[in-house]
């Protein structure tokens, strides 16, 4: 019996256009990204139906961890090397006591008279911290901040 | 020999005749795919590493200082505690604390305001409950339009207020 070889057909498809939108995706995505910030510790953001977008700069951010630990930081290099010294400019959070939490705030509210005050707590911290930084924000006449959460899905 | 040259002067009068000539292209053809390999990696990298949900924030407004106190009517004031366990109570004025859950939180606001449009409210949160209440309650004061609100430290005479609630 002769083999019969069989003519393979040769398949070619055109790459080109899914080459294109793929450049084109990633292009887009190349633009738009966003890393996420670094942070010193977790924080599990609790929900609300609040729609104000938390503005990227001029904030101060006090977190306050599950365990109740409270941390100071901003995204601008600027304030952290004012209130933390040089080397420390370039990290995202400082834990901080209590005690030193109401004079860094006003020394960096001197450094940028705009800033705004953010509390960020993580949804299983205790309250306490969170009404100690409270009463802490109220006696250094910061009487408007901003509470971070996450949006609520409905 | 003659025949070259013929064949010479008639490719020569061709050329000189055809403006266009098609000129044999050359198939250069690139491989593509170790390219398409590393785009199709970088996009999925950057897919993956993206982010587009920015936070939300809620605002919130506290009075200016702890000594200038404001006169409020009794009668207007509701209160609400959160005991260590999360569990809410409500009462207005002086009336007993009663438990209140969660989910009937809402329907119980919208009811207050609508009856007395005056109302303030006064949330006091015990310091072992969790910052998640104090955000859940808050959110539900703005769904339910109620921007005259407190956050005010539990005081002995709370816990005992609970105490009751739970033992009637």
């Amino acid at each position: 019996m002769a083999r019969i070889k069989k003519a393979r057909i040769s398949v070619r498809i055109d790459m080109t256009p899914m080459v294109d939108v793929i450049l084109l995706l990633l292009t887009f995505f190349m633009m738009t990204t966003q890393f996420r910030p670094p942070e010193a510790v977790v924080i599990n953001l609790p929900a609300s139906h609040a729609q104000f977008k938390l503005p990227e700069s001029d904030v101060i951010i006090v977190t306050i961890s599950r365990d109740g630990r409270i941390f100071l930081g901003s995204p601008s290099q600027l304030i952290m090397a004012t209130l933390f010294g040089e080397e420390n400019k370039l990290r995202p959070e400082i834990e901080i006591t209590k005690d030193n939490l109401s004079s860094l705030l006003v020394q960096a509210r001197v450094a940028n008279p705009k800033l705004r005050t953010v509390v960020k707590g993580d949804k299983e911290a205790p309250y306490g911290p969170v009404e100690d930084v409270i009463d802490i924000l109220q006696k250094s006449k910061i009487t408007r901040f901003n509470l971070v959460t996450e949006a609520k899905k409905t | 020999m003659a025949a070259v040259e013929t064949g010479e002067s008639k490719s020569a009068a061709r050329k000189a005749g055809k403006k266009h000539i098609k000129k044999h292209r050359l198939g250069v053809s690139i491989n593509m795919t170790p390219m398409v390999d590393v785009i199709l990696l970088l996009l999925t990298f950057f897919m993956l590493t993206t982010y587009f949900s920015k936070p939300q924030a809620m605002e919130i407004n506290v009075p200016p200082d702890d000594k200038n106190t404001v006169e409020v009517a009794e009668s207007n004031l509701l209160t609400i505690r959160v005991a260590p366990d999360n569990t809410i109570y409500w009462n207005m004025a002086r009336e007993p604390a009663k438990q209140v859950e969660f989910a009937d939180l809402h329907a119980l606001l919208l009811e207050r305001i609508k009856s007395n449009p005056k109302l303030i409210t006064l949330l006091r949160i015990d310091r072992a409950s969790t910052y998640k209440m104090m955000v859940d309650i808050l959110d539900e004061f703005n769904l339910a339009d109620i921007t005259r609100f407190s956050l005010a430290p539990m005081q002995p005479y709370d816990v005992r207020e609970i105490q009751k609630a739970r033992a009637s």
